[in-house]
C-alpha cells in the first residue's frame, strides 16, 4: 500500500512538472488572450496539435508571440481569421500533406490522406458550393482534435458509426446528394453481429471505415470502391481470413478460399459477372448476420426463386424443417458451391440423394428414375447430333433439325429446375418434349442421309439413260455419215 | 407393208399440206436442206453457241420453277431459298441446277466469244452478230451478278457491296449508277428487290430480244466459214448438212452437257451459307464469282494512286478502254477485213486469255 502511494506521488509530480515545462517553453499569446474571450482556446489545450506546440497561428495566421492585438492579428503578420468553410481544409493539408513536416513531428506513416480524400465522394462540392461535402474538420473535429487511436476521437472505432450516421442517417441532409440512398445503415448495423459487438466496446469488429475506408471513400458503384461487388470478398476476407483476429470469435477462416473456387466466386471474380452473389448478398451488409437454417432457402431463393418455390412445395420442405436440416446447403454446400451436375441426382456414388435415401424407399426409386431420364435425353440428343452431323457432312441441309435440337439445352435446364419439386409426374411432363424433339431430329437426319443415297442412285440412273441416248445418237450419226459418204 | 408406208406418208402429207397451205413451210424445209456447216479442224468450237443456248433454256425453266417459291424481300429471301432447298420435292436439285447452269452458261458464252474472235468470224459481214453476242455476254454477266444476291446470304451480300462499290468509282456517272443499282446509298432490302426485278423481268426480256436478233442474223447470213477458205473453190469446201447431221451432233453434245450438269448439281450442291446481316462486319475472304474474280484481283493489286489518279478509277479507265477496243475489233481489224492474215489479233487474244486466267487463279489462291 505504501509503495502504491509513492508511485502515485511520483506520477502526480511528473505530470505537474511536465505540464509546467510545456507552458513555459510554448508561450502563445493567442491562447493567453483568447482564454479570456472564448472557449476555443481552452478546448485547444486538449488538442493533439497543442501537445506538439503548434500555435493557433498555424491555422489562423498572425504573430503568436506579440501580445499587441494590432500586431499579432494584423494582415501584415498574415492573420487570416476564421478560415472560410470552402477552404478550411487548406489549413490542415498545409502540414498533413507535407511528408517532411509530418516526419519532423515523428509521424512515420504516409502523409497521403489528402490525396486519398481528393478521390473520395466526400470531397465533391456541396449542393450549394460551400466546399467539399465532408472535409477534415467534418470528421476529426476542431480545436479539440484527438489522435485517431484515442477514445476521444470521433473516428475511434466505437464512435465512427455515430459520426457517419450523423449525415448518413439524416434524411433531409442525404436527399441533397442522393435521395435514393437508404438512411438505415446505422439502424441495420446496430442489429448486426458487428454492430452488437461494436456497441459493447469491441473495437476489433468491422465498423463503417473497416469496409468503406476512411479518406478514400468512393461510391459503391465505383469499381475502385472497396465495397464494389467484386471487391467485397477481399474486404470481408481481410478480417475473416485472419486466423489471429478470428480466433477470439471461434470462427472458421476458410470462407474466402472456398468462395473463390465456388461457382459464384468464379462468376464474380474471374468472369466479372456483377450479378453473381458476393458475401453481402447472402449475409447482408450493414445488418450482417449468418443465415439461419430456415432462412437459407430464402437467401438462395432471392436469385434462384423458382428452385425455392418448387422446394417449398416439395415433400422435402417439411422433412428438412422437422430434422432441422439446412435446405439448399445440404446438397449444394455453402461457400464452396460448385456447378450442380447431374451426378448429384440419382443413386450413384456422388449423388446427394443417397445421403438420406436407401435402396427400396420411394425417394430412392424417384431419384433413380429422374437421373435415368436425364441421362437418356442426353444420349438421345447425342445420337441425333451424330446422325445430323453425318447428313451435314454429306452436304444435306438439316439446319432446321439442328436448330430444333438447341431446345434440348433449355429443356434440360427446365428439367433440372423442376426436379427441386421432387415430383415424378411434373418431371416427366417437363422432359417429355425433349424426347419428341430428339426423335424428330433423328428421323430428319436419317431421312436426309437416305435422301443423299437416293439422289446418287437417281443420278446414276439418269446419267445412264442420257449416256445411252448419247451412244445411240453417236451410232445414228455414224450410220448417217457412212451412208452419205 | 406398202399400205402402211402409204398410210404414213399420206398422214404426214396431210399435216404437211395443211401447214404448208397456211405457213408455207416448204420454204423453210428448202432453207433447212440447204443449210450447212463448214467441216474443218476447228468445227468443234461451233458447238459452244448451241451449248450456251441450251444452258439458257435450262436457266429459264429452272428459274421459272424457283420463282414459284422464291420471295424477293429482305425478310423472306433467305428463308424461301432454304425452304426450296429443304422442303420442296427436288427443290435442292432445281436450285443447284440453276446455279451450276448459270456458271456453265457464262463459261460457254466466254468460250463462244473467244472462238469467234480467234476464228475471226466477226469480220464483214457479221459485225452485228458480234455486237449482239457481246451484248448477250454482258447480259449473262448481269444475270450472274444480280442472281448472286438473291439468296440474300452473307457472301452474296458483301460481294454485291464490293461489286457495286467498284461501279461507284466510274467517273461522273458512277455515283448515279451506284444509287440506281442499290436503290439507295447502301446494299439493303431495296437492292434485293431491285436485283430481283432485273433478274426475272428486265434482263430476260432484253436477253430474249437480243438472242432472237443474234440467231436471226446467223440464219440470215449462215455460219461463218474459216478465214482460210476465202481462196477455195466451192467444190473444195467440205461441209456437213445442218439437218440432220450437225443438229444430231449438237443434240449429242447437249446430252453430255446435261449429264455434266446433273453430276455437278448432285455432287456439289450449291451451299446457302448464313443469312446476310446488314450490321455484321464483312467475313474474311469475300470473293466474287469466278467470272469476276480476275478483274477483282487486278483491282486488289492496283496501288491506291496511279499517275495522280485514284487506283480504282485508273483500273476502270483501263478496263473500259480495253473492253471498248475488244468490242470494236471488227472496226480496227483492217487486215482481216481486206482478206489478209492478222496475227496481232491472235497475240492480243492469247495475251488477254492468259492475263485473265492468271489473275483468276491468283484470285482463288490468294486471300
Amino acid at each position: 500500500m505504501k509503495n502504491i502511494k509513492v508511485v502515485l506521488l511520483i506520477f502526480i509530480l511528473y505530470s505537474y512538472t511536465s505540464s509546467f515545462s510545456q507552458s513555459e517553453s510554448f508561450n502563445d499569446e493567442c491562447i493567453n488572450c483568447h482564454s479570456v474571450v472564448g472557449e476555443e482556446a481552452e478546448l485547444y489545450k486538449n488538442d493533439v496539435h497543442f501537445s506538439y506546440n503548434i500555435s493557433c497561428a498555424a491555422c489562423h495566421g498572425g504573430d503568436p508571440k506579440s501580445d499587441d492585438q494590432e500586431i499579432s492579428m494584423s494582415k501584415e503578420k498574415g492573420f487570416t481569421g476564421i478560415p472560410v468553410r470552402k477552404e478550411r481544409y487548406l489549413a490542415c493539408i498545409n502540414c498533413h500533406a507535407n511528408q517532411d513536416r509530418m516526419n519532423s513531428y515523428g509521424y512515420k506513416k504516409s502523409a497521403d490522406q489528402f490525396e486519398k480524400l481528393k478521390s473520395s465522394v466526400h470531397f465533391k462540392p456541396t449542393y450549394n458550393n460551400q466546399g467539399p461535402i465532408a472535409d477534415c474538420i467534418t470528421c476529426h473535429g476542431i480545436h479539440n482534435i484527438a489522435r485517431v487511436t484515442s477514445i476521444n476521437s470521433p473516428v475511434y472505432p466505437s464512435k465512427v458509426v455515430s459520426l457517419c450516421g450523423g449525415c448518413h442517417s439524416n434524411a433531409s441532409f442525404m436527399k441533397n446528394y442522393n435521395p435514393a440512398m437508404p438512411i438505415d445503415q446505422v439502424a441495420k448495423y446496430k442489429t448486426s453481429i458487428h454492430g452488437i459487438k461494436n456497441s459493447s466496446g469491441d473495437i476489433n469488429v468491422a465498423e463503417c471505415a473497416s469496409c468503406h475506408g476512411s479518406h478514400e471513400i468512393r461510391s459503391v458503384n465505383d469499381p475502385k470502391s472497396s465495397v464494389y461487388p467484386s471487391n467485397i470478398p477481399e474486404v470481408c476476407a481481410s478480417c475473416h481470413s485472419d486466423k489471429t483476429k478470428m480466433a477470439q470469435y471461434k470462427i472458421a477462416t476458410d470462407q474466402y478460399d472456398s468462395y473463390v473456387e465456388s461457382v459464384h466466386g468464379i462468376a464474380l471474380l474471374e468472369k466479372g459477372d456483377l450479378s453473381a452473389p458476393s458475401c453481402n448478398d447472402c449475409h447482408g451488409n450493414h445488418g450482417a448476420v449468418p443465415p439461419g437454417v430456415e432462412s437459407i432457402s430464402k437467401v438462395c431463393g432471392s436469385c434462384h426463386s423458382l428452385n425455392m418455390e418448387l422446394f417449398e412445395q416439395s415433400v422435402h420442405k417439411q422433412a428438412f424443417d422437422k430434422e432441422n436440416i439446412p435446405e439448399c446447403e445440404s446438397c449444394h454446400g455453402n461457400h464452396n458451391i460448385k456447378n450442380a451436375t447431374d451426378e448429384m441426382l440419382g443413386v450413384g456414388e456422388k449423388s446427394s440423394c443417397v445421403d438420406c435415401h436407401k435402396e427400396g424407399d420411394k425417394g430412392f426409386v424417384i431419384a433413380r428414375n429422374m437421373r435415368s431420364l436425364i441421362d437418356s435425353l442426353k444420349q438421345e440428343e447425342e445420337k441425333a447430333k451424330i446422325v445430323l452431323e453425318e447428313a451435314n457432312q454429306k452436304g444435306m441441309d438439316v439446319s432446321d433439325a439442328i436448330y430444333a435440337l438447341k431446345d434440348i439445352r433449355q429443356i434440360l435446364i427446365q428439367t433440372r429446375t423442376i426436379l427441386h419439386g421432387f415430383d415424378q409426374n411434373k418431371f416427366n411432363e417437363e422432359i417429355k418434349p425433349g424426347f419428341e424433339i430428339t426423335s424428330e431430329a433423328k428421323t430428319e437426319g436419317i431421312n436426309a442421309v437416305e435422301n443423299y443415297y437416293f439422289r446418287r442412285k437417281g443420278l446414276i440412273v439418269s446419267t445412264l439413260i442420257v449416256t445411252l441416248l448419247v451412244v445411240g445418237l453417236y451410232l445414228k450419226i455414224r450410220k448417217l455419215e457412212k451412208k452419205e459418204s | 407393208m406398202q399400205e402402211v408406208i402409204q398410210k404414213k406418208s399420206g398422214h404426214k402429207s396431210k399435216i404437211y399440206l395443211w401447214l404448208d397451205e397456211r405457213y408455207q413451210i416448204g420454204k423453210l424445209e428448202e432453207f433447212a436442206k440447204k443449210k450447212s456447216v463448214p467441216k474443218f479442224r476447228e468445227t468443234i468450237w461451233y458447238y459452244f453457241g448451241g451449248i450456251a443456248l441450251l444452258l439458257f433454256i435450262v436457266q429459264v425453266i429452272s428459274g421459272i420453277l424457283l420463282l414459284m417459291y422464291y420471295k424477293g424481300t429482305e425478310d423472306f429471301a433467305y428463308e424461301s431459298v432454304q425452304f426450296i432447298s429443304t422442303k420442296i420435292n427436288f427443290g435442292w436439285l432445281i436450285r443447284s441446277v440453276h446455279s451450276w447452269s448459270a456458271n456453265l452458261m457464262i463459261l460457254a458464252v466466254v468460250i463462244h466469244m473467244f472462238s469467234v474472235y480467234f476464228l475471226k468470224a466477226y469480220r464483214k459481214p457479221r459485225e452485228l452478230t458480234w455486237y449482239s453476242g457481246i451484248v448477250l455476254l454482258l447480259l449473262s454477266l448481269a444475270f450472274g451478278f444480280s442472281g448472286y444476291l438473291l439468296p440474300w446470304n452473307e457472301l452474296a451480300f458483301f460481294a454485291t457491296k464490293v461489286g457495286t462499290d467498284i461501279v461507284g468509282e466510274v467517273p461522273l456517272i458512277g455515283e448515279y449508277i451506284l444509287k440506281l443499282l442499290r436503290g439507295g446509298e447502301d446494299v439493303t432490302g431495296a437492292t434485293l428487290s431491285r436485283f430481283f426485278g432485273f433478274h426475272v423481268a428486265i434482263f430476260p426480256g432484253v436477253f430474249v430480244v437480243i438472242l432472237a436478233i443474234h440467231l436471226l442474223l446467223i440464219q440470215r447470213q449462215g455460219i461463218a466459214e474459216p478465214e482460210k477458205w476465202r481462196l477455195k473453190k466451192e467444190s473444195e469446201k467440205k461441209t456437213i448438212p445442218f439437218f440432220p447431221n450437225f443438229a444430231l451432233r449438237e443434240l449429242m453434245i447437249w446430252l453430255i452437257v446435261i449429264n455434266i450438269l446433273a453430276v455437278l448439281a448432285v455432287y456439289f450442291p450449291w451451299e446457302l451459307g448464313n443469312k446476310a446481316d446488314l450490321f455484321s462486319p464483312a467475313p474474311e475472304g469475300i470473293k466474287p464469282e469466278w467470272y469476276f474474280l480476275g478483274m477483282f484481283q487486278i483491282f486488289k493489286f492496283l496501288p491506291g494512286e496511279v499517275l495522280f489518279l485514284n487506283g480504282e478509277f485508273f483500273g476502270i479507265i483501263i478496263f473500259s478502254i480495253a473492253g471498248l477496243l475488244w468490242i470494236l475489233v471488227p472496226f480496227w481489224d483492217k487486215r482481216t477485213k481486206s482478206g489478209m492474215r492478222n496475227r496481232v489479233i491472235n497475240y492480243v487474244g492469247i495475251f488477254i486469255l492468259i492475263f485473265f486466267i492468271t489473275f483468276t487463279i491468283l484470285g482463288f489462291i490468294l486471300d
